[in-house]
């Protein structure tokens, strides 16, 4: 497992360009976008060097001013990983 | 509703990324209750931030981490560097036995490196230790150390070397990165470290950065001060280096100035300041001196060197008092005309950095690194900034905040403020001052004149000294400095492999440092012990270990603090200062320094309950509070007040608190009335850290780099880090993911440097200085755009060792190495 939630503040003219830019990349979601320029953005990705090199790339993307990591897994995969659960989970 | 474990982890990544963004996701909140992950507080184990980060970990293993939200440094951010914090402990070359160089079984320097134990390793360390210091006194023996140990190893190091055996030879690797900014701290205003804080970065108007690559280096305070510069109206950003990086993307007015001339353009805005009418009058006869500082001083290279033989004042730095208009004329040379042509900045840019800080309606912050400090002028030139902010009188308050950043996680909190400098002792003391070897002691309890009262050899003069013989038995913890040295072909291998003498390298990894020495003892890192740190804005902060260290890998602490049980008084003190104190007669080090009472007075059953304290349970009683609670007494018995920390317990409590903290409560902007306990209603602001209560101007000319290109070494050679690689790469070099982003470092060049001498992008290149040469490859596009004539080479990579290049030229007054400055050039491989 190797699960990032990033948040990628983009120049405000930019941003639809790094939106766009950002989903190119294998395993990226955008799930908000803010009118200043903040997209919540994770990143789902089986292979490690993948989630390293995307997050690299993302920094250097024209019109991204900063891409901070904010919440990180990488827990062992196990055999029965989707099984876990049931897990309560605040979705309504 | 049931949900895979990958959608529930997906779902806690969302919800804690939109908290960070200031954002509420319909339908999306975390749900840790339900985690089976045990999340703690920690730090981050990089950069002088200071970034408070939340340690996920899970049978045994830290399996996740999370921006701390309730850190207000980082207030839920981390940068790419977060994302390898966990794997650092991981790495498949940890070192988990001691290893020493044998032949036969026996120790030997040619020898190859056999596994032994704790037991032998210490045995064959006292021995060593006893033969030097019986045959040559204490200053044969000594310790390089680091801003990267936590707090209570470098006061145990500190104590250990200081009181224990006498000598003051231990220096830490913050000589190479902060060394310059404390001897500007002293100089100016008698207390180290800054004013500000942190929050100046939402409070300042104007930013300059001079030297300083904050948003590679330092990626959380760029994205707050990002912030600022895009949401407040009339935020502007100035950025100052030698070669254009990635801050100018956001810069206003981004400025490229020729190496050294830095010292100019402060000159200039000083006089800027003057000619039109902007001091601060008000201010400055309330709160300032002002005074020069002696000239030609030499570049701290050995005094053998033409360069120090034709210094008039090589190494002087008394300062000498002056009046207004003596300092007017001074800097009355250095024109805008005259700094735009030597700095190479077109005239129209500086006057809008110089009307910046003049304009009384404008706060400014002013931001550097290794710039600044690394540079044969770096006490000066950190001065000349301050006398900018002094005249205006735009300091110490909310916005106003000249603000010297650090490179290591705890540069301040360690290094700096417990006394791991060569010349200092803990909470600002200095062993040259009899008062102040006194309050040592005394709470030391140890007779009268234990502690030697010269300043002991600083980090370059400890790999002269090793290479001449003269320093035989070096312990070097928690830094790569081989590595990280300048001038290693000439000095530091040399030294280290001196027949003469005996190397000790401790680390979790196999390192160049390590390679290079005779003893390598394993150890244990970050979440493998409880820990402080102190950050660049005076931050205290504490973790708990969080799991297990690899094999008999064990911290910097124990290490000292077990191995202090090989020696015995007898072994390192003369007989007349044991009669000064007979109690201590027949006791080990570990009896006088340790189980002494003070630091073995807080029982086992203190500790946090659910996690472990490897050290502690070890000696038997809760080392790290006992030793923090010995270091306060420096804080509030020692003769300087001003860096009064709260009891050890509520650092465990707090998302780190700000020193002086007087009754709990921290302090954000030092030396000024209402945020400063220190400063009495009705004093306004007062600069307590000299006896007048007033900062001092300083006056300091331009004066040359050391080695500038000539015709055979055409290029300045500048050296310095990257995103993804933090500084010698012992640790990032090991994630193999961040190894992949950037392999191997390149030497950045100009494309006409390049066509000159018929080199393409991509190809393998000879860097040669006068010192060596080392094999690269070019680049001549990418984030770093270095002007004509310049070349940058980072010094991540140990199968590329610039410093094999550099010059040991240092600020012949704070002997910081200036890694920014020497003449090269670059042929076909």
């Amino acid at each position: 497992m190797n699960i990032s939630g990033i948040l990628v503040h983009a120049n405000p003219g930019k941003v639809d360009a790094v939106s766009a830019a950002l989903t190119e990349f294998q395993g990226l979601e955008i799930h908000a976008a803010t009118d200043d320029g903040r997209l919540v953005v994770t990143l789902d990705c089986q292979d490690n060097n993948a989630a390293a090199d995307t997050l690299i790339k993302m920094n250097g993307l024209d019109g991204v001013l900063t891409a901070s990591l904010v919440y990180h897994n990488f827990e062992p995969e196990t055999a029965n990983e989707n099984e876990t659960g049931p897990v309560a989970v605040g979705l309504n | 509703m049931t949900l895979s474990r990958r959608d529930f982890i997906k779902t806690n990544a969302v919800a804690a990324t939109a908290a960070a963004a200031g954002i509420t996701l319909p339908g999306i909140k975390k749900a840790d209750a339900a985690d089976d992950i045990r999340w703690d507080k920690g730090v981050c184990r990089f950069c002088g931030t200071g970034c408070g980060v939340l340690v996920g970990t899970k049978a045994g293993r830290v399996v996740a981490t999370q921006g701390d939200p309730d850190a207000p440094v980082n207030k839920g951010l981390n940068c790419i560097k977060g994302y390898f914090l966990s794997k650092i402990m991981y790495g498949e070359d940890r070192l988990t036995q001691p290893l020493l160089r044998m032949t036969d079984g026996k120790y030997d320097k040619n020898g190859e490196f056999t596994p032994i134990s704790w037991d032998q390793a210490f045995n064959v360390m006292a021995d060593k230790y006893k033969a030097a210091i019986k045959a040559k006194g204490p200053t044969s023996v000594g310790m390089f150390g680091s801003g990267q140990w936590t707090v209570w190893e470098g006061y145990a190091a500190a104590k250990f070397y200081k009181a224990g055996l006498r000598s003051n030879n231990i220096d830490p690797n913050a000589r190479h990165c902060m060394a310059s900014a404390v001897g500007a701290f002293m100089r100016a205003f008698g207390i180290d470290e800054p004013m500000g804080c942190y929050d100046d970065l939402e409070h300042a108007d104007t930013f300059v950065l001079w030297g300083a690559n904050m948003a590679e280096m330092h990626p959380i305070l760029w994205s707050r001060l990002t912030d600022t510069r895009l949401t407040k109206k009339g935020a502007e950003v100035h950025v100052l280096s030698t070669f254009e990086h990635r801050c100018f993307e956001l810069a206003d007015n981004g400025m490229i100035f020729t190496p050294q001339t830095d010292l100019a353009i402060l000159n200039y805005i000083a006089n800027y300041i003057i000619q039109n009418d902007a001091v601060n009058w008000d201010f400055v006869n309330k709160h300032v001196n002002f005074t020069k500082t002696p000239t030609d001083i030499g570049y701290g290279l050995r005094p053998t060197h033409a360069l120090e033989k034709k210094a008039k004042n090589a190494g002087k730095g008394k300062l000498s008092k002056i009046d207004f208009e003596e300092y007017k004329a001074a800097v009355a040379e250095y024109t805008l005309e005259k700094a735009s042509e030597m700095s190479g900045v077109p005239a129209e840019k500086l006057e809008r950095l110089a009307k910046a800080y003049a304009d009384p309606k404008r706060k400014v912050a002013s931001y550097w690194t290794m710039g600044f400090n690394q540079h044969t002028r770096g006490v000066w030139v950190n001065g000349l900034l301050y006398n900018v902010h002094l005249l205006t009188g735009k300091i110490a308050e909310p916005g106003n905040s000249p603000f010297s950043l650090t490179g290591q996680p705890s540069a301040c909190g360690t290094a700096r403020e417990v006394g791991t400098f060569a010349h200092r002792l803990p909470a600002d003391l200095v062993v040259m001052k009899p008062k102040h070897r006194e309050a040592a002691e005394k709470i030391w309890n140890l007779p009268a004149g234990t502690i030697p009262g010269k300043p002991g050899y600083h980090a370059v003069l400890q790999n002269r000294m090793l290479k001449d013989g003269k320093l035989n038995v070096y312990w070097v913890q928690c830094n790569n400095n081989m590595q990280a040295a300048p001038n290693m072909n000439e000095e530091g291998y040399p030294g280290y492999r001196n027949p003469e003498n005996f190397i000790i390298v401790s680390d979790p990894y196999p390192t160049v440092t390590a390679m290079a020495a005779d003893l390598i003892l394993p150890t244990a890192m970050w979440m493998e012990k409880e820990g402080a740190y102190g950050n660049a804005e005076r931050r205290t902060q504490f973790w708990r270990q969080q799991v297990k260290a690899p094999g008999e890998a064990k911290s910097d602490v124990w290490q000292i603090v077990e191995f202090s049980k090989y020696l015995k008084v007898e072994d390192v003190w003369p007989a007349d200062l044991i009669a000064k104190k007979p109690e201590h007669a027949g006791k080990t080090l570990y009896q006088v320094l340790f189980a002494n009472g003070e630091v073995d007075k807080f029982p086992l059953d203190q500790t946090a309950k659910g996690f472990d304290n490897a050290e502690s349970a070890d000696f038997g009683f809760y080392l790290q509070k006992g030793l923090f609670e010995e270091y306060r007494r420096f804080q509030f018995e020692g003769p300087k007040p001003g860096h009064e920390m709260a009891e050890f317990d509520i650092y465990h409590q707090a998302r780190g608190l700000r020193w002086p903290v007087i009754d709990g409560k921290e302090t954000l902007w030092r030396f000024r009335e209402g945020y400063d306990p220190h400063v009495k209603a009705g004093e306004g602001v007062k600069f307590y850290g000299k006896p007048d209560g007033k900062a001092n101007i300083i006056f300091a000319p331009y004066e040359p780099a050391a080695e500038a290109p000539d015709k055979e070494y055409d290029l300045w050679l500048s050296t310095g880090r990257v995103l993804e690689h933090w500084h010698s790469g012992s640790m990032t070099r090991r994630v193999p993911e961040l190894h992949r982003a950037y392999p191997n470092a390149k030497l950045y060049m100009h494309r006409d440097d390049a066509k000159a001498r018929g080199l393409k992008r991509g190809q393998e290149v000879k860097v040669q200085t006068r010192r060596g040469e080392v094999l690269t490859r070019v680049e001549t596009r990418g984030r770093n755009r270095v002007p004509k004539g310049l070349v940058y080479m980072p010094w991540f990579d140990a199968s590329q060792l610039v410093n094999k290049l550099t010059l040991d030229a240092t600020d012949p007054l704070s002997k910081e190495t200036d890694f920014k400055k020497c003449a090269c050039k670059v042929v076909k491989a």
